[in-house]
């Protein structure tokens, strides 16, 4: 007589990196958790979870200190970087990771960040572009698009008073200390692969001891782009991209007095 | 027989319907009034005999409420 069996082959479960007890407290259609599950496959793919101190920042970062079953240290709104510069200083067999967002990296934190990239850092920065200050309701941050609405610029961003955006990815770019930099995407499944591959290099670059290492996420903001999931997926596609370019910048494997080896 | 199961943790889902925009099948829809302890609609699995197993549900889900796993089928005597 024969039996049939049925196996089950786990295909995708939450990653044991992940703290279950804590649920993902970021707005419905955020793509943050999304980000959020991609570091904890990437810390478990290279097999550094032991030894990795991640930093949440200010604003909605401020809740990643929570999410993780890892070493996590909540960081001040701004000098996210300067920290994640002493954490590594101080235990300089660690990886460590810091999340920070548009309005903290780009305005408060940007003199930190410069100095960051300049020292050449071996650090791994997550920059989540959500193009608005996201946790306080929604006003300009220095990423927000021209011609953008925001509490702050009801009538739309005008460069005369307001400035130009913020390309984070490209600043870091240009500094000599850093070694990789791309800017990344998650509103479809196969951008969500690049960044995936992005951010493992990000950290491979640290392993080796390269230089200063940032992925950018473009990322949605429903709550304050007044949007709903499904539309904010068409707004980075067809708005967002068109001004923040998807890509690497830079990658190198070597940079002359800084790179261990 | 279906390829996949998808298994959606009713607790932790937030209703962003990104499940269903994103599954290559069309196997997930909204429900009908069928909302969790939170307040929010949920998601069912429509038609599971078209899940194919790729994951992508559980990839992209921002909440991470989405399991899936492949059924495979053995004969033993």
């Amino acid at each position: 007589m024969t039996k049939k069996e049925i196996t089950k082959e786990v295909v995708c479960e939450p990653p044991r990196t992940r703290l279950q007890s804590i649920p993902i407290m970021n707005c419905p259609g955020c793509h943050y958790g999304i980000i959020i599950r991609m570091i904890c496959e990437v810390i478990e793919e290279l097999g550094i979870e032991d030894r990795t101190i991640g930093l949440g920042g200010g604003g909605c970062t401020g809740f990643w200190t929570m999410y993780f079953d890892l070493d996590m240290y909540g960081g001040v709104h701004g000098p996210g970087l300067a920290i994640a510069t002493a954490i590594k200083r101080v235990h300089p067999d660690s990886i460590v990771f810091a999340a920070q967002g548009d309005g903290e990296m780009g305005a408060i934190g940007l003199g930190y960040f410069m100095a960051a990239t300049l020292r050449g850092e071996k650090i791994t920065t997550i920059f989540l572009n959500n193009a608005c200050f996201g946790t306080t309701g929604g006003q300009m941050a220095p990423t927000t698009l021209l011609g953008m609405r925001t509490t702050t610029t009801t009538q739309g961003r005008d460069p005369k008073i307001t400035g130009f955006p913020f390309h984070g990815a490209e600043l870091a770019a240009s500094m000599k200390g850093t070694a990789y930099s791309a800017r990344m995407s998650v509103h479809t499944p196969a951008n969500r692969q690049k960044a995936k591959k992005a951010l493992k290099t990000a950290f491979e670059k640290q392993i080796a001891g390269v230089g200063f290492s940032i992925v950018e996420f473009l990322s949605a903001c429903p709550v304050n782009w007044h949007l709903g999931p499904k539309e904010c997926l068409d707004f980075i596609e067809n708005q967002m991209i068109a001004e923040y370019p998807l890509g690497e910048f830079k990658n190198v494997d070597y940079i002359e007095h800084l790179s261990d080896g | 027989m279906a390829k996949g199961e998808v298994v959606i943790n009713e607790i932790l889902c937030k209703g962003c319907e990104l499940c269903i925009v994103f599954c290559p099948q069309s196997c997930i829809t909204l429900s009908q009034g069928k909302i969790n302890p939170e307040g929010y609609l949920l998601p069912v699995i429509s038609e599971p005999e078209k899940c194919n197993a790729c994951g992508i549900c559980g990839q992209m889900c921002p909440d991470m409420a989405i399991s899936v796993y492949r059924l495979k089928e053995s004969k033993t005597t």
